[in-house]
């Protein structure tokens, strides 16, 4: 059995490998063992945020990517939570989609990037287009099985309270029972979310991707590593965010 | 003195509805079975509950007395004979609602909203509304539980809550199936008495579904008791309710040797 940590000293830890993590990359980088332009050293990141920041290419980066995230993000988690639901509740409805979802579901959303680009060009459109679909189907299945695994004892007290009826049996048992598997699902969306993002990016439409993308055909390394860093910290912050609407949301559970 | 008015294996229905005269459940020649091919597990119930009794129904598990409690309920439909309830007419009421053995509170609705479950879309003003949960609540005793999460009770409050759901509703007849089974035997006794308060304070009809016989002879004022292969009415006793009363052990024994004779696996 693992003996567990007090609180300061699993955090006294995680900053010590931090630390030791990036003391040996600098010192790889320094070493000479591996070409400078294949390996930036971390400490000439701050030196590249610095100027990014001033340009004000950093700042726009963010905003252009954030934008693609939230807009995709929105428009696939509630079409996601929609559909599921659907599926989940509406027998005819599930058979007849059955099929069409197993045939579209496998094709990863990178590969919807030719068509992306055909039909929105290389636009916000495009990448909003690709985070939507990745986030779809994440929602889409996490919400399928939550509604599914609803307790049909609950149901059943629905009937027995006058609460039988679509509206109130959706609204009243069935989607907020399935809400900490929605929830969960719409976290996870949360992260491929921003693996979308890069990717749709890296092929040109203007974001933290496109910079990446820019700044490694320059070789300019320590710019790519400076947008992997930013990518984790806006990962990290959208995450933590959610995390205490969800902690709130579902004070309810023990 | 509890005493006994007759077994009838065949079904038929010695008794006249008891309490103070009008039927509220009429049941004849009901049939009990689940999926269309199986053959029935409860037939011929022909059964007459009087305004404001207290009858339990008791047998072995699988006779179908859960089920029964749902047909009543509209929950579930006989295979065969009628059901009638006799409502009455008033506004903001619900005919029937039930007390399930787990209590079922929705978990992400705090103690009121639970209880205020059956009264939403119910044509009450909001007013009348929290007054009948407020009033529910003061019923079983838990008046300061409102803003509680289900997760926060113990078994017997939680069923307590369950209780007062069911109340809200100012329903004509209180079904409860296996209301008590799952608590220890000390919430067990203390919840019993309440219900036999609540029984007197608010002159509900109660239908309560049992494998206990002692709880049946303690709680109820007419026992109905389903046995056979398919299962039937085998014994309808009267019954005086009450732990103290003179008759309760014998009263018991004769309703479990009642069960032996007509239990067959």
């Amino acid at each position: 059995m693992r003996q567990p940590l007090k609180l300061h000293s699993s955090i006294a830890l995680s900053a010590l490998g931090v630390g030791a993590f990036l003391l040996a990359w600098e010192a790889l980088a320094r070493s000479g063992v591996v070409p400078a332009g294949l390996l930036p050293s971390p400490s000439a990141v701050p030196g590249a945020f610095l100027a990014e920041f001033r340009s004000g290419t950093w700042q726009a980066m963010v905003f252009a990517s954030l934008s693609h995230y939230l807009s995709g993000l929105a428009l696939g988690t509630v079409l996601g939570i929609t559909f599921g639901t659907a599926a989940a509740t509406w027998g005819v409805w599930d058979a007849f989609q059955a099929w069409v979802v197993r045939m579209l579901r496998p094709i990863p959303s990178i590969a919807w990037i030719p068509f992306a680009i055909i039909w929105f060009g290389v636009s916000k459109s495009a990448a909003t287009f690709l985070i939507a679909l990745t986030v779809f189907w994440i929602n889409y299945y996490a919400t399928y099985s939550a509604v599914r695994g609803v307790d049909k004892d609950l149901i059943e007290l629905g009937h027995a309270f006058g609460q039988g009826g679509l509206i109130p049996r959706l609204f009243k048992i069935v989607l907020p029972g399935a809400l900490p598997g929605i929830l969960s699902g719409v976290r996870a969306g949360l992260g491929q979310g921003w693996m979308t993002v890069v990717a749709a990016e890296l092929f040109g439409i203007s974001g933290l991707g496109a910079r990446m993308s820019d700044a490694s055909g320059l070789l300019a390394t320590h710019i790519v590593v400076l947008y992997m860093v930013t990518i984790a910290a806006l990962y990290g912050v959208c995450d933590f965010l959610f995390m205490q609407v969800q902690q709130r949301v579902l004070a309810w559970q023990k | 003195m509890a005493k006994v008015n007759g077994a009838n294996v065949n079904g038929a229905n010695v008794n006249g509805p008891n309490g103070n005269g009008s039927a509220v459940i009429d049941l004849k020649g009901v049939a009990i079975g689940y999926g269309a091919e199986a053959p029935p597990v409860l037939v011929d119930v022909d059964l007459s509950v009087g305004r404001g009794s207290f009858v339990a129904i008791v047998g072995p598990s699988g006779v179908g007395k859960s089920t029964l409690l749902r047909v009543v309920a509209g929950l579930h439909t006989a295979r065969a004979g009628a059901v009638t309830i006799h409502e009455t007419k008033k506004p903001g009421h619900r005919p029937v609602s039930l007390v399930f053995q787990d209590a079922r509170l929705l978990p992400w609705r705090r103690v009121a909203k639970n209880v205020r479950f059956g009264l939403e879309g119910l044509p009450i003003s909001t007013a009348e509304r929290e007054e009948r949960v407020a009033a529910a609540l003061r019923l079983v005793r838990l008046d300061d539980y409102g803003r509680r999460w289900p997760y926060e009770l113990s078994g017997g409050q939680r069923q307590r809550v369950g209780i007062a759901r069911a109340l809200a509703v100012d329903p004509d007849i209180l079904l409860m199936d296996e209301p008590f089974g799952a608590l220890d035997a000390i919430t067990r006794h203390s919840l019993q008495d309440e219900l036999l308060r609540i029984h007197r304070e608010t002159g509900k009809t109660v239908l309560f579904v049992t494998h206990d016989l002692e709880e049946a002879v303690h709680l109820a004022d007419r026992i109905i008791v389903l046995g056979g292969s398919p299962a039937r009415i085998v014994q309808d006793v009267r019954n005086e309710p009450g732990r103290e009363s003179g008759g309760f052990r014998e009263q018991v024994e004769q309703l479990r040797s009642g069960i032996a004779d007509n239990y067959s696996i």
